[in-house]
């Protein structure tokens, strides 16, 4: 375990020293996978379905807040599905600035999390991002979590309606906008998996502030079962079925996710709790004091007393 | 000599300027009644603004309900239900904005207590050095 814990302390040390480079890197790599990910899903505009126009804009997101990469990605989407549907493009927008000034007007700062949450379902981890999100944000930080959520399901909608929503003599421009608005709102794999993300958010982050010991590993679980409650209601209420298997490894992936974000972020001992007491003029305090666990690298340093040098007896003796 | 508490107490301060000068701006330039009531009044106008842009979107879908409707006063009804809606969402977000700017005050000015104490301590600091290097100074009046 020890081992462990000096390969933490490294790599703090190393985000320490080189986070200069590091900061931008992760940003490009992320705007890099978010983007190719829109690109993959809806690539219906060929000259934004590009990995230079992918590489460029995670280049230009890299150096900028995350703000900036979730109204690029917007902007991606929107010309992605101008391409297959007019009117599904005028109603994603008005949606879009709708939560860009109900929520994002407050600057919350976690864009991030509206940016991470469709990658995190498309590579089946999506219980994962509501406890990540619940032990590193905010309870507000459930909004862009179910955002991103209901991001990737309008992805699904339109991956799988692109051919009658581009259908132009399909229906009357009016019954087009109320079956779409129908279709995009009345989702119910997608109700079902934002109410599950916002539980999951929400319970994470309020058993992870109690004053308990382990509050951060009992908040990763309670997540779980909150989670899995929740799809088992949809399934009972809505009829909204998930498969097993997949959900299981799902969810033990994102236990091993959460459990590596606890262990870089939350080390702590509890067995040297200490509680103290004191007082000032004004208040009386009652003090928990948990220390973290602080491991020091080993300094190895080999000192040679014996240096061979070239050209020394024994050395060319073993040349002859 | 480099003084090293002295170090420390200027580069507490500068990192509080440096990643906290937001919430300083913030108490230097409002009162609390004033930046709260800005921020409401911001709310107010975007929640309006994204509730005609909702009520466009209905709009598409149920005009063809509302061109049915027989009369003036049944359209009035229906219109009622909507502006209740617009009023109760309007309260909420309302709530919601004032909680959300209040906290961001108070912890403002929890920083700016912060930022002033550490600043008084640091004068402090200089006017006790100024008096040691200048002690006949001191003496003369004394």
């Amino acid at each position: 375990m020890i081992a462990v814990y000096v390969f933490r302390e490294k790599l703090r040390s190393f985000y320490g020293r080189y986070d200069v480079f590091i900061t931008p890197a992760v940003r490009f790599l992320l705007g890099f996978l978010a983007f190719h990910l829109i690109n993959g899903e809806l690539g219906y505009m060929t000259k934004v379905n590009n990995i230079l126009v992918e590489l460029v804009l995670a280049l230009v997101c890299s150096v900028l807040p995350y703000g900036v990469m979730a109204f690029l990605a917007a902007l991606m989407i929107l010309a992605h599905v101008s391409s297959v549907s007019l009117e599904l493009t005028a109603i994603l927008a008005v949606l879009m600035v709708m939560v860009g000034i109900l929520y994002y007007g407050f600057q919350p700062g976690d864009s991030y999390l509206l940016v991470l949450t469709p990658i995190f379902f498309h590579y089946n981890i999506p219980y994962a991002i509501p406890i990540l999100a619940g032990l590193s944000g905010s309870l507000t930080s459930a909004v862009p979590v179910c955002c991103g959520t209901a991001m990737f399901y309008i992805f699904q909608y339109v991956k799988q309606n692109a051919g009658v929503l581009s259908g132009e003599a399909s229906a009357e421009l009016i019954q087009r906008y109320a079956q779409i608005i129908r279709s995009l709102l009345m989702n119910q794999a997608m109700i079902v998996m934002m109410a599950t993300c916002g539980a999951g958010v929400v319970a994470v982050y309020l058993i992870r502030r109690l004053s308990v010991k382990y509050s951060w590993a009992i908040a990763v679980g309670a997540g779980v079962v909150v989670q899995l409650g929740m799809i088992f209601m949809g399934d009972f209420l809505f009829n909204v079925s998930v498969p097993m298997g997949p959900l299981v490894v799902s969810m033990i992936l994102s236990v091993l996710l959460s459990a590596a974000y606890y262990f870089m972020v939350f080390a702590v001992d509890y067995s040297r709790t200490e509680y103290l007491q004191f007082e000032d003029d004004d208040y009386y305090y009652y003090v928990k004091a948990v220390p973290k666990i602080s491991v020091t690298a080993p300094d190895v340093k080999v000192q040679m007393f014996n240096r061979r040098r070239k050209g020394s007896a024994r050395e060319e003796g073993y040349m002859e | 000599m480099l003084n090293e508490s002295k170090i420390k107490l200027m580069t507490g301060i500068s990192m509080i300027e440096k990643d906290k000068g937001k919430d300083l701006a913030i108490v230097h330039r409002y009162f609390k009644g004033d930046y709260i009531g800005r921020h409401m009044l911001c709310a107010f106008l975007g929640y309006t603004f994204c509730w005609c842009l909702g009520l466009l979107l209905v709009a598409a879908c149920k005009v063809e309900e509302w061109f049915s409707l027989l009369s003036l006063k049944e359209l009035a009804d229906y219109f009622v239900g909507y502006a209740a809606w617009y009023a109760a969402g309007l309260l909420v977000y309302l709530v919601i904005t004032f909680i959300v700017y209040f906290i961001r005050y108070r912890r403002a000015s929890l920083t700016m207590r912060r930022y002033l104490e550490r600043l008084k301590n640091l004068e402090r600091r200089y006017e006790f050095q100024g008096k040691i290097k200048e002690p006949g100074r001191e003496v003369r009046k004394s």
